[in-house]
């Protein structure tokens, strides 16, 4: 069982002021607060890498939590900056990187809930952008090929996916 | 402290490290940036001297309507800064872009004032036109009203890297918003220019110039 808003606030008091016995408490419980805050939002194998990541964060900024005001949306703020930065990474500097990696070593469960909160954001985008955005940056299709299917230019393309990624930034950013 | 092989190894290591904390406070940053407007102005009050015309009733009704929205939009986006170093979901404030916007009509009125009267200034007459008025091309008040804001810029940037800023771009917007309202006025008030296109154009285009600055350069800094 997750520990309740009440229970988190006073570890983090606790915690805040060094002791490290709440401390400890309060991590493990923020770790398993998180996992379930990021099993609808990252493929499962990123997961504990996230969490890893989320747990630095919060150690590194607690004294930015004010106590009069509620913990959880304070943690939940700190995760979703943290996952947003996640997933800026992923389309940045591998955007491949859910096809090649999921299809080879993973679970098709894994798959298949990776692509769920994918296509959810995409069917928000409109279409020609969402089309592209899913040849070149998920197919793998190179420009040329994505210009001839869809009938845009390749400048288009290239604009579409350039204006679609950073709406799905701006959509993940207003998820609260 | 870097990933280590299980959460447990590294939830372990961060509570083994766990120290007193001395909370961010949204007061400190405020406090701070004050003190950086302070600065600021007393730095321009000694280089270009307190313009006693302030205090005199020589000043235009237009200087102190100028001034006084540049301070309004100081205190807000001071505000707005301060608010995005703590973590926070939900809705935000959206008073500093209002102020921004109430600002915005003082340049508009100074280049409507100016064109209209260019266009009905008889230039066969003896008076000369609001664009032979050398008050009117002045652009070193915007510069230095930009320079000042610099102070500001630091002292919020200061502030937001102890902070956690969840929202870069934002705080980027309202450090510019701040940096630029403040630092003009800082230097405003030493400022014996005070015509409507002077005044509206040169005293607040720091605004415009620090927005843009805050959000192109902030952004990067305050990364966490």
């Amino acid at each position: 069982m997750v520990a309740d808003e009440p229970t988190f606030a006073r570890l983090m008091v606790a915690a805040q002021d060094g002791d490290k016995a709440a401390g400890n408490v309060l991590l493990t419980e923020v770790g398993v607060w998180l996992e379930r805050y990021f099993r609808r939002r990252v493929p499962p194998h990123q997961i504990d890498d996230l969490v890893q990541e989320v747990l630095i964060a919060f150690y590194t900024k607690r004294a930015t939590w004010d106590p009069t005001r509620p913990f959880l949306p304070w943690l939940a703020a700190i995760a979703r900056y943290r996952w947003v930065d996640h997933l800026r990474k992923v389309y940045k500097h591998d955007g491949k990187e859910l096809m090649e990696d999921d299809a080879v070593e993973d679970s098709d469960e894994e798959v298949v809930m990776a692509r769920v909160s994918l296509d959810r954001l995409m069917k928000q985008l409109p279409d020609k952008q969402a089309r592209v955005i899913e040849m070149v940056k998920i197919t793998g299709l190179s420009i040329r090929e994505a210009a001839q299917k869809t009938g845009q230019s390749e400048s288009l393309v290239k604009v579409n996916i350039h204006r679609g990624l950073k709406k799905l930034a701006a959509m993940v950013e207003k998820v609260e | 402290m870097e990933k280590q092989s299980t959460r447990e190894d590294l939830i372990a290591a961060l509570a083994q490290d766990m120290t007193p904390v001395e909370r961010v406070k949204p007061a400190q940053g405020a406090g701070l940036i004050a003190f950086a407007t302070l600065v600021a102005g007393v730095a321009c009050i000694a280089i270009f001297e307190f313009w006693t015309g302030m205090v005199t009733g020589e000043a235009s009704a237009f200087y102190w309507i100028t001034n006084g929205l540049l301070l309004l939009l100081g205190a807000a986006s001071t505000s707005g800064v301060v608010a995005s170093a703590l973590p926070r979901v939900g809705s935000r404030g959206n008073a500093p872009y209002w102020s921004a916007a109430m600002l915005a009509v003082v340049p508009i009125a100074a280049i409507i004032t100016v064109v209209s009267l260019e266009a009905n200034h008889d230039h066969s007459s003896a008076v000369p036109s609001v664009l032979a008025d050398p008050a009117t091309w002045y652009w070193e008040c915007g510069l230095y009203g930009t320079i000042a804001g610099g102070v500001i810029a630091l002292a919020s940037v200061l502030y937001l890297r102890r902070g956690a800023p969840v929202s870069l771009e934002r705080s980027g917007w309202l450090t510019g918003l701040a940096a630029g309202s403040l630092g003009a006025l800082a230097y405003n008030i030493t400022c014996p220019l005070d015509t409507v296109a002077h005044v509206g154009i040169w005293h607040t285009i720091p605004v415009l110039v620090w927005a843009v600055l805050g959000r192109l350069v902030v952004p990067p800094l305050i990364r966490w």
